[in-house]
């Protein structure tokens, strides 16, 4: 956690109110615009094909991780996120964010399934690009947060169900907090469907007490990635460590207090694995 | 499996057809998968602060497991889907 990435300092530096602006101006169409002449339609077929699919994902990341000065704002340049338990997103909202924070519209949500819900925290130089678009932002709530109410949406968000994650826009400057969901979420469906590194796991990975853990299964329907199973042999849960993303989001719904995040780095097997 | 090919008659939806996708939305709510996209039409857009006119696109065929539910919502029947 580098305050320097949250500073509004770096996003003049960056110049990045006017590409910010751009970006956002065409938010849903960033997926249908071709890029070199291929648009990313259909795409689970095209990264099939032998050698161009290849390519395809060489590019793909490369676009994603992108530090070049001339990145393009009307693609997704530069901009991937991070899962974060509850604990570390209070830390970034309650210190690190920059202000003005606020509550717009999920847009993921709103091209994925044609809902509205206010779930994302945006912040910084961001907040000021956002409320100047009419389709993200409520009409008579209140958009502006102070810091105690950002954090305690997030944590509404968080107990509903959804995942935590913290996005770069572009890198290094970060200036959003979501609450992410699969499938609609358009982060983790090109991590979880298609392997393009938009969303790398948090810090942490999911441990139950097998002797604190009554079994109760009400945990199971909770994880987004479907990390967690029954095992009728042995009677428990089981945690799959290669797929948990270490969001905590299980957490909420354990009546036995049961569950617990350890850090990723002191799980040998897990070590780098993001 | 072979390729799943899914087409919108847009005469009948989007920017050109009666049917307002943000108004109407049921194929994206009906698919299990969420393969499809609603966004603003980008050949005919005039407007970027606040754009009126949006088309619902198939966009992640690749993961459509070929359930009919999104013909079947439809209620202008303007999805047909093909392999």
């Amino acid at each position: 956690m580098n305050a320097k990435n949250y500073s509004n300092e770096l996003a003049d530096r960056l110049n990045l109110q006017e590409y910010l602006t751009e970006q956002w101006r065409f938010f849903e169409t960033v997926y249908i615009r071709k890029i070199m002449g291929i648009s990313s339609k259909d795409l689970g077929y095209k990264m099939k094909m032998p050698i161009i699919g290849r390519l395809l994902r060489w590019s793909a990341e490369n676009m994603i991780h992108s530090e070049s000065k001339r990145r393009n704002p009307v693609r997704a340049d530069g901009h991937f996120g991070q899962v974060v338990p509850l604990e570390d997103a209070k830390i970034i909202l309650g210190s690190l964010a920059a202000e003005p924070i606020i509550e717009n519209y999920c847009m993921c949500r709103w091209m994925q399934r044609g809902i509205k819900e206010l779930s994302c925290i945006n912040f910084g130089v961001l907040s000021g690009v956002i409320e100047k678009l009419p389709r993200f932002i409520p009409k008579d709530t209140k958009l502006r947060l102070d810091r105690e109410e950002a954090i305690e949406r997030l944590e509404e968000h968080n107990r509903k169900g959804y995942v935590a994650s913290v996005w770069f826009q572009p890198v290094p400057y970060i200036n959003a907090i979501c609450s992410c969901e699969t499938p609609e979420c358009c982060g983790l469906r090109l991590r979880n469907d298609f392997g393009l590194m938009t969303v790398y796991k948090a810090e942490y990975v999911m441990k139950i007490d097998v002797d604190k853990c009554q079994v109760c299964l009400s945990c199971i329907p909770r994880c987004q990635f479907g990390a967690r199973r029954y095992v009728p042999s042995l009677k428990r849960i089981t945690v799959d460590p290669s797929k948990c993303f270490g969001c905590g989001v299980c957490r909420h719904v354990c009546r036995h207090d049961a569950l617990s995040l350890v850090p990723r780095e002191e799980v040998p097997g897990l070590k780098g694995q993001y | 499996m072979g390729k799943t090919k899914i087409s919108i008659d847009y005469t009948k939806c989007g920017e050109k057809g009666k049917v307002d996708p943000r108004n109407c939305a049921k194929c994206l709510k009906a698919c299990d998968p969420a393969i499809f996209i609603m966004h603003e039409a980008v050949d005919a857009e005039l407007d970027p602060i606040d754009p009126q006119l949006w088309r619902v696109t198939p966009y992640w065929t690749s993961l459509c497991t070929r359930c009919m539910k999104c013909v079947e919502a439809c209620p202008e029947h303007a999805i047909t889907v093909k392999w």
